[in-house]
């Protein structure tokens, strides 16, 4: 599906083009499929739940403001329930006095749903290997992406949300119950860490932390 | 010095020469040992009767003693309890201490005598499995209510790897929602009055309006709060344990992440601790330095305050202001220590690095970008009348009763108190510059608020001076123990070399001892009380933080408001959920 933002400099007036029927069909009608479209729109308005463990919460709270704006990329209507929410992002440690309340919130959100473990403790304990924490939010509910850092910088964060939408606009799920093969077939995982090795390699002069 | 012997020497002409053990620590602090059966009397005699008394109980914790070698002159324990009282007549604390024998000791409560005893031998029990007899809810604090074992004891396992791998399946999860099941008889709370029908309403522990993970079940009649049990430990990190197996030196990150907003202030906290312990002298770039940077981040966490704070009671605007101003101050912090919340940057001995070319340049122009935007926020927020109605007479309480609560920093200097360690124990050269110590009068929510806006400008302040005056010379000290050792005493033999291997890998051993030292975090007082048993690793340490004591006020100033009334008290408390549970 192809779709445009017109400029703010763009002149409203006047059209251009004949105004002919056929050319007035071609800018008001949008050919899709139905599953594409609800992907895209899915992809667009990612509503996150407002839930924070801790540091990373601050990091992630950090990009909804105005220098990083999340709400670029659809995700800036923090929802206070799990029930409105598309997407939980595990912001901060997963204690084990916390696990059981972190599972029972993710189990009140409607599918479709999607999780991002955001920061090291999340993702494997990180630095906390220790008794009341647990090595990572995927040992009891799926996550879809991992955003490493402790805490990630807001644009990481974003940056993971933004290759969590492109995986949801390509996700496929069956219209109904009766239509089509059944279940969600979700898209491949990627490893950004192999992706940008060739990139990061490039690299041989890397500025002296003497100067800013 | 002489004033140390003279409260010890009135303990004895009051209790008598031999209920006194007296122990050398390199805080100096008066460190007395007292016998269980005697402790509570000692203690009520030091809050009540003596002259200048010791109004404040400022820690009080224990150590599991049963595997320390190094315990010179010390009697025979256990486990030792710690009172740890802070007198502001005398501006000097006093530490006691209790041994105790066998694997299930015992000791009477002290919470007849203060208050704020309640969470502290609530948690020392959880952590150390301590009976206090008396303790009217000698229930676990920090973990889980399922919880086997008490994690501060040696023996308990340290890792979660070393306690097989975690697992929630649905029984258990049941079972674990069970249990946090709020059961208002178990509390003292009466379901209904002869009028109406009580709601207990619970507030977290996934909350907007808590600022992380805390959970309050509140008793509400109508829209009014009767009562409020707080539920704190759903933050519990472990730090305390952790310390017992990192290194001096690699402790550091995990301070960072004590007090997550304070960030480079709780590598100070710490290191000046480590340093009082291996007595190490810091040069003044160093000193300066650490100030500059601890100033920063003091704004940069009251900038997330104040915009969190608007927040909290209605205003969406401001914290996108103050978000836009943490950036700039996040900037400089990034490009001196490299990274923006928790820096890691304080070394033992110093800093990790020089500051970098060109600082003096991005630090001016915050210096004079900073001040003209307190005034728009100050138009924005403190004139504001819905802020004001939203906060002015909310949350008052006076002075007697912070101390008596244990409250310190802004939520104290709000009574109208002026006290802040920064000019009363001037530490790392705080006693070099010239600041006010701001204070209000009414000890309300608003008032908490201007001590804090006021705050900033000091800051700006000190940062200038530091501008200013930053002197010349080494940013990290030459002593052996300043880890790691500077690189420029190695690489001239083997035994440089050696010597520089040992403490980069192992890190420093510090000799054996004991010491605290508290300072003016953002949020109140933080302190860390170290005890080395002559290794490379601490034998204990005991993280004195100040929201603790502060969330633990909350019922008793919440009372008889309203559930919106709430979210305004707790904002205006400003705590960090690691800094309560750690």
């Amino acid at each position: 599906m192809k779709w445009w933002l017109t400029k703010s400099i763009d002149p409203s007036v006047p059209l251009s083009g004949n105004s002919s029927f056929e050319e007035t069909i071609k800018q008001s009608i949008i050919l899709s499929r139905l599953q594409d479209l609800l992907a895209w729109g899915r992809k667009n308005s990612m509503w996150p739940f407002n839930f924070g463990l801790s540091c990373c919460y601050v990091e992630m709270a950090t990009s909804i403001t105005s220098r990083y704006d999340i709400s670029r990329f659809g995700a800036e209507v923090i929802r206070g329930t799990p029930r409105e929410a598309d997407i939980m992002i595990i912001a901060g440690t997963v204690f084990i006095k916390m696990a059981p309340i972190i599972k029972r919130l993710y189990e009140q959100m409607m599918e479709p749903r999607w999780v991002i473990s955001m920061g090291s403790c999340s993702n494997s304990g990180g630095m906390y290997d220790i008794y009341s924490v647990v090595q990572g939010v995927d040992k009891f509910m799926p996550v879809d992406m991992y955003v490493p850092g402790c805490p990630p910088r807001p644009d990481a964060f974003m940056e993971g949300l933004v290759l969590l939408r492109e995986a949801v606009g390509k996700e496929k799920r069956p219209l109904s119950w009766v239509v089509g093969p059944q279940g969600v077939t979700k898209a491949e995982k990627i490893s950004m860490k192999e992706l940008k090795r060739e990139e990061r390699m490039k690299m041989t002069e890397i500025k002296s932390p003497d100067e800013i | 010095m002489n004033n140390n012997s003279a409260i010890t020497e009135d303990l004895k002409l009051k209790f008598g020469e031999d209920q006194f053990i007296e122990q050398q620590t390199h805080d100096h602090f008066p460190t007395l040992w007292v016998s269980s059966k005697k402790i509570v009397d000692v203690l009520s005699y030091l809050k009540n009767e003596i002259d200048k008394p010791y109004k404040m109980l400022y820690d009080l914790t224990a150590i599991d003693e049963r595997a320390r070698a190094k315990r010179e002159n010390q009697p025979g324990s256990d486990f030792t309890v710690v009172y740890h009282l802070l007198s502001f007549d005398r501006n000097d604390d006093i530490r006691l201490k209790v041994a105790l024998k066998n694997d299930s000791p015992s000791i009477p409560s002290i919470t007849k005598v203060w208050k704020n005893a309640d969470w502290y031998e609530r948690e020392t029990f959880d952590m150390f499995g301590i009976n206090f007899d008396g303790h009217s809810h000698l229930e676990r604090i920090l973990m889980p209510l399922t919880w086997e074992g008490h994690p501060l004891r040696k023996e308990h396992p340290a890792r979660a790897t070393e306690m097989g791998p975690f697992q929630l399946p649905e029984d258990k999860q049941e079972a674990e929602q069970k249990a946090l099941q709020f059961h208002p008889e178990q509390w003292g709370l009466t379901r209904k009055s002869e009028n109406s029908e009580f709601m207990f309403l619970n507030l977290g522990p996934q909350h907007p309006g808590t600022h992380g993970v805390i959970r309050f079940v509140l008793q509400l009649d109508g829209e009014e709060i009767l009562d409020i049990v707080p539920d704190i430990g759903y933050h519990h990190r472990g730090a305390e344990k952790m310390a017992e197996r990192q290194s001096w030196h690699t402790f550091i990150p995990y301070t960072d992440r004590i007090d997550y907003l304070g960030g480079v202030i709780n590598n100070l906290a710490y290191v000046l601790t480590v340093e009082k312990l291996a007595d190490i002298k810091i040069p003044d770039r160093a000193k300066v330095i650490r100030i500059l940077m601890s100033e920063f981040f003091r704004i940069s966490s009251h900038l997330v305050w104040y915009g969190t704070f608007a927040q909290d009671v209605g205003m969406l605007s401001p914290v996108f202001y103050m978000f836009s101003d943490r950036e700039k101050v996040f900037d400089i912090v990034a490009a001196v220590c490299g990274d923006r919340m928790h820096p890691n940057w304080f070394r033992i001995g110093g800093v990790a690095q020089d500051l970098p070319k060109g600082w003096e340049k991005i630090v001016k122009e915050f210096v004079d970008y900073f001040p003209s935007k307190l005034k728009e926020y100050e138009n924005l927020v403190l004139k504001n009348r819905i802020f004001k109605a939203r906060t002015v007479g909310i949350g008052v309480y006076n002075r007697d009763e912070a101390v008596e609560w244990g409250v310190t920093g802004p939520g104290l200097r709000a009574t109208g108190y002026e006290w802040d360690f920064r000019k009363k124990r001037p530490y790392s050269g705080y006693d070099q510059f010239e600041f006010d110590i701001p204070t209000a009068q009414n000890g309300d929510c608003y008032d908490r608020s201007l001590v804090r806006v006021e705050e900033m400008r000091q800051s700006l302040r000190i940062i200038e001076q530091c501008l200013n005056n930053m002197p010349e010379g080494p940013y990290k000290s030459d002593s052996p123990k300043a880890t790691p050792p500077l690189k420029e005493y190695t690489m001239h033999d083997i035994e440089t070399l050696i010597t520089h291997f040992l403490s980069a890998s192992w890190g420093p051993v510090i000799s054996p001892g004991e010491a605290f030292h508290g300072i003016e975090a953002t949020k109140g007082n933080n302190g860390y009380y170290l005890i080395s048993d002559g290794s490379t690793s601490s034998y204990r340490t005991r993280i004195r933080t100040p929201s603790f004591p502060h969330i633990q006020m909350v019922p008793y100033i919440s009372k008889g408001y309203t559930v919106a009334d709430l979210l305004s008290i707790l904002g205006s408390i400003d705590f960090v959920l690691a800094d309560i549970d750690r």
